[in-house]
């Protein structure tokens, strides 16, 4: 046993993609290695353990024996860490809580030919309640955003925990980066791009690969959302469009301002 | 003038291609746009290009630089690898003349070492625009500024057909010139050449109905006009309008520590006005809040800031902020169109011009601008819960030589610097500051104590004219950390007690645990040369207190003065400042003889980065001390 800090990660309704970003740290892990010891990461290794320094929460929180979970994780981590789109905002399945649970479960486990028989009434594995970011249920410390997230972003997240420094997340718009990256704006290319209410920090990779952003970070502290909406339907969006735009990621966003 | 085949042209640039010493960059394709970047081979270059999507701003102020190293371990600084020498091709005459803005701008006052040596490391290579883009108007600036700008340039192609004339611009582009198979224009050529720039202009003109020098008169008159807010409500504060302009140079900083938590660099990146974040401060405050504010910053600082301080327009017309701006609200030649339709009044010319004059790069000199001085921190006392007085030695045994009011840059590799004003009086080997902690620096600098080091530049800004104060009666009103910076202006009177009047202290905050220089309060209130009132906006149950209770303006009736023999030194936090100098006039004081200390958010220390300003003024430059008859006249100062 060192005394290094001990980090422990754990899943919830997610992709693990994350963790994969971990794992891609490559050479950068070992560097990492040497500043935490990992107690638990089901995707790396097997060891378990239930004594940790630092809790890094990965999905979003689902079904109510979630809710019992992470409590339990909150009350033993000092630090709790909401890694990823899903932990952070609620991730892509939270477009499911624009639709009732039995509604969900109907088009989910029923509707499909082959899986009439298991409608999973009986199986608390198939509760199909709402999805909520991990801060909606527990206090979390730091959030590292993105789905999935960046390694490199990662990594820097760790070093300003250690140090004891603010978060190293930023406060300005995808657009910015976007633009020191060149790009040419995918509003120019027939496009619609999130990038103008989007939080920066993953350096823009979608609109530098030629894609739209789709604001998988989350939104700045201060978007100006409906400036973007009167873009959006300026380039010719219908309003319905727009709505679909902004549930991708950011339903979270939605759900709060109707107060849900 | 010379004449160059296209062959003979691209064979030149392969060989300098070849030339290993060179880093050779031109103008290439990128999808349906353009861009300034390496080429491999002189068949990329597209000279009959439009506009690039980012300036060649970036090769001297590149959208992320190493400004130095640093090893925590051992406490080094080392200077990033100075890099090949840039050959840069095809830059057309209204980014040529951004940099000459750039030059000025970089040079000014303080040379920027990191940005000299990569001006001094290029050559640049010009073109006569053979196309324009739809949003260029620097066909309409030319012709307001009575036609093309006296621009620098190495060499400067005109595309004639089959060739290009070729100008050399330096002795540089001269001998490079040398190296090409060329031979002497001929009249019809250099006809031809005239030709082709007036038809760029023309292509480039779009109807500006006020040129550059009338924009002053019409940014101060429409200050507060509903235009602002109502282009404003469409404004992404995406900062591209910011970020795509050659002629925006403001900057963040930030460090970047390794994995190894001991290694890394200081880097700095593009920053810009639109960015709400741009003007933060710790405890949170954001000077610029309102959309509107910023998008009118922008505008005001092409137009009026930087004419009033450097003397020239901040815009070339290339066009890039409106073609970028998804809701179109960038375009300056639209907006200066608007402004000047609100008006009927004749537009005055201001004294500016479009292009400031050419920079003698060789005569330039500059000397680490940014590299810290090593320093170690001789005492450290813990003054309350959240203040600390650090007093420091630099190491190379000079003292700091600074003036009262002036403040340093306190740099914490792998942290960051931050902006603290000298709190002691000058003269001696060491200095003091006093320090809350409130964010990253400053409490990375808490964790320190004796014997640790940091490193400080500075002394920087302009302190308080102590001659200018001699003879006069001293009014000193401080609120919270203002004593501060005043400190070191009541210990250089009191050290010389016989060349001031009267002195009164009026000292107020939050409550009797904030005090600060306890000990020190207790000699000034002992002394009976001098007049010393001190006030806590609360006093909690059981707290012992021996001074007055209430916020600042209640302690103020219990001085008298000779309102016009008496300056007044206010400092405190921004609200403070409404209240005081409300007062201060209603007494009788002239505006003249009141001196306040501001405080913005500071990066650079210097006047570069962009984020002390107050309307035009650099808080770091120009202040942080500043008489509050010139300092009101800017709208923003106490807003
Ligand atoms: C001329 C001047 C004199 C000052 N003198 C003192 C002093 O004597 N004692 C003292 O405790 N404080 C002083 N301040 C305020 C001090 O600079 C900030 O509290 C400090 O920069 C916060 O840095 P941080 O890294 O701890 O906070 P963070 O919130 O981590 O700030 C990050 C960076 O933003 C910038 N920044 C943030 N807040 C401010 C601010 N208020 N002013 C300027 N830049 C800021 C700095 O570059 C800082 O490093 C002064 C500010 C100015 C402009
Ligand atoms: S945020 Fe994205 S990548 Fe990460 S776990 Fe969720 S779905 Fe997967
Ligand atoms: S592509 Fe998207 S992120 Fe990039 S500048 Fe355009 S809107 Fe902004
Ligand atoms: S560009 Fe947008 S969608 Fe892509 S990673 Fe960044 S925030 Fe996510
Ligand atoms: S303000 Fe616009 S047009 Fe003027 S130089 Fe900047 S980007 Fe070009
Ligand atoms: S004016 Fe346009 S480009 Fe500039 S910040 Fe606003 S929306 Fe972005
Ligand atoms: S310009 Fe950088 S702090 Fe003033």
């Amino acid at each position: 046993m060192s005394d290094k800090p001990r980090v422990a990660f754990f899943d919830f309704s997610s992709c693990e993609g994350c963790q994969l970003q971990v794992i891609n740290l490559e050479e950068a892990l070992l560097d990492v290695l040497a500043l935490v010891d990992i107690v638990e990461f089901r995707e790396a290794m097997k060891e378990s353990s239930e004594e940790y320094d630092i809790a890094i929460i990965e999905g979003s929180i689902t079904r109510p024996m979630d809710v019992e979970r992470i409590k339990k994780i909150r009350e033993r981590a000092s630090i709790l860490i909401a890694m990823g789109a899903c932990a952070y905002l609620g991730g892509i399945q939270r477009m499911g809580n624009k639709w009732t649970p039995e509604e969900n479960k109907e088009e989910v486990y029923a509707r499909h030919p082959g899986s009439e028989t298991t409608k999973g009434d009986d199986n608390p594995f198939f509760e199909q309640p709402r999805h909520r970011a991990v801060d909606e249920i527990v206090k979390v410390d730091a959030v590292i955003p993105g789905c999935p997230i960046d390694s490199d972003e990662f990594a820097k997240v760790l070093v300003a925990l250690l140090t004891g420094k603010k978060l190293p997340i930023p406060d300005y718009p995808v657009c910015v980066e976007c633009k020191k990256n060149e790009n040419i704006c995918q509003f120019e290319i027939g496009g619609f791009c999130m990038g103008p209410v989007a939080r920066a920090g993953c350096g823009a990779p979608c609109p530098t690969h030629g894609g739209e952003c789709e604001a998988c970070r989350g939104y700045v502290d201060h978007p100006h959302s409906q400036a973007h909406d009167e873009v959006l339907k300026k380039y010719g969006l219908t309003a319905e469009q727009i709505m679909n735009r902004k549930t991708m990621y950011t339903y979270r966003y939605i759900e709060e301002a109707r107060g849900e | 003038m010379k004449i160059i085949s296209k062959e003979d042209f691209s064979s030149f640039v392969n060989a300098l291609i070849q030339d290993d010493g060179l880093d050779v960059e031109g103008v290439k394709a990128k999808g349906n746009k353009f861009v300034f970047g390496p080429l491999d081979s002189a068949g990329e270059l597209r000279l009959d290009y439009d506009v690039t999507i980012l300036p060649p701003k970036k090769y001297f102020l590149p959208q992320y630089e190493t400004m130095m190293h640093f090893d925590i371990s051992t406490g080094t600084v080392t200077a990033p690898p100075i890099t090949n020498k840039k050959v840069i091709i095809g830059i057309h005459p209204y980014d040529l003349a951004a940099i000459q803005q750039m030059d000025k701008y970089f040079f000014d006052t303080h040379v920027d070492d990191i940005y000299l040596q990569k001006r001094k490391n290029s050559i640049l290579v010009g073109i006569v625009p053979v196309n324009a883009s739809e949003t260029a108007f620097y066909g309409d600036l030319a012709k307001a500024s009575g036609g093309p700008a006296d621009i620098a340039f190495d060499l400067m192609l005109t595309d004639l057909g089959n060739n290009y004339a070729v100008l050399p611009g330096s002795q540089i582009g001269a001998e490079l010139l040398a190296k090409a198979n060329v031979r002497d224009a001929q009249p019809q050529e250099m006809e031809a050449v005239k030709g082709a720039q007036l038809h760029a202009m023309d292509k480039a003109s779009r109807g500006l109905k006020v040129g550059p020098k009338g924009w002053h008169a019409l940014l101060t008159r429409n200050y507060d006009s509903g235009i602002w807010s109502e282009q404003a409500e469409k404004c992404l504060s995406c900062g591209s309008c910011t970020l795509v302009c050659p002629t925006c140079f403001c900057y963040d900083v930030t460090d970047e520590l390794n994995l190894d938590l001991t290694s890394g660099v200081r880097q700095r990146t593009w920053d810009g006005c639109l960015l709400r974040d741009f003007t933060k401060v710790a405890p949170g405050e954001v000077f610029r809040e309102d959309i509107k504010d910023r998008y009118r910053h922008r505008f005001n600082r092409k137009g009026k800031y930087l004419p009033d301080a450097l003397g020239f327009v901040a815009c070339v017309g290339c066009g890039r902020c409106s073609s970028q701006c998804v809701p179109d609200i960038a375009d300056p030649l639209n907006l200066f169109n608007m402004l000047s339709e609100s008006t009927t009044e004749s537009v005055p010319d201001a004294d500016v011009q479009h292009v400031p004059e050419k920079h003698d790069l060789a005569q330039t000199i500059g000397a680490d601008l940014y590299v810290p001085r090593p320093a170690t921190l001789r005492r450290v006392v813990k003054l309350t819960e959240k203040e600390t007085l650090f007093e420091i030695a630099l190491d190379d045994g000079q003292p700091l030589g600074h003036q009262p009011g002036q403040f340093v840059e306190v740099s914490i590799m792998g942290v960051g610097e931050a902006p603290i004003s000298v709190s002691s009086a000058p003269g001696g080997n060491t200095f003091q500051i006093v320090v809350r902690n409130i964010g990253d620096v400053t409490s990375a600098l808490h964790a320190k104590k004796e014997g640790d080091k940091i490193g400080i530049r500075g002394p920087f800004g302009n302190g308080f004219d102590t001659a200018v104060l001699k003879g006069k009666n001293l009014l000193f009103i401080g609120g919270g950390l203002g004593i501060v910076p005043m400190r070191s202006l009541i210990n250089y009177v009191l050290d010389n007690r016989q060349d001031f009047g009267k002195v009164m202290i009026l000292y107020g905050c939050k409550d009797p645990t904030e005090l600060l220089f306890n000990e020190e309060v207790k000699k000034w209130e002992a002394r009976d040369d001098v007049i010393m009132h001190k006030t806590v906006d609360t006093c909690a149950e059981g707290e012992t207190w021996d001074g007055q209770i209430g916020v600042i303006t209640t302690i103020m009736p219990l001085v008298t003065f000779d309102p016009m023999n008496t300056y007044a030194i206010v400092v405190g936090p921004p609200i403070m400042y409404r209240f005081v100098n409300r007062d201060l006039l209603s007494m009788g004081m002239p505006e003249q003889n009141i001196i306040v200390s501001l405080e913005r958010r500071m990066k650079c220390g210097v006047g570069k980065c962009g984020h002390c300003q107050i309307n035009g003024i650099y808080v770091c430059k120009e202040g942080p001390v500043f008489n509050y008859k010139d300092v009101k006249e800017h709208p923003e100062a106490f807003s």
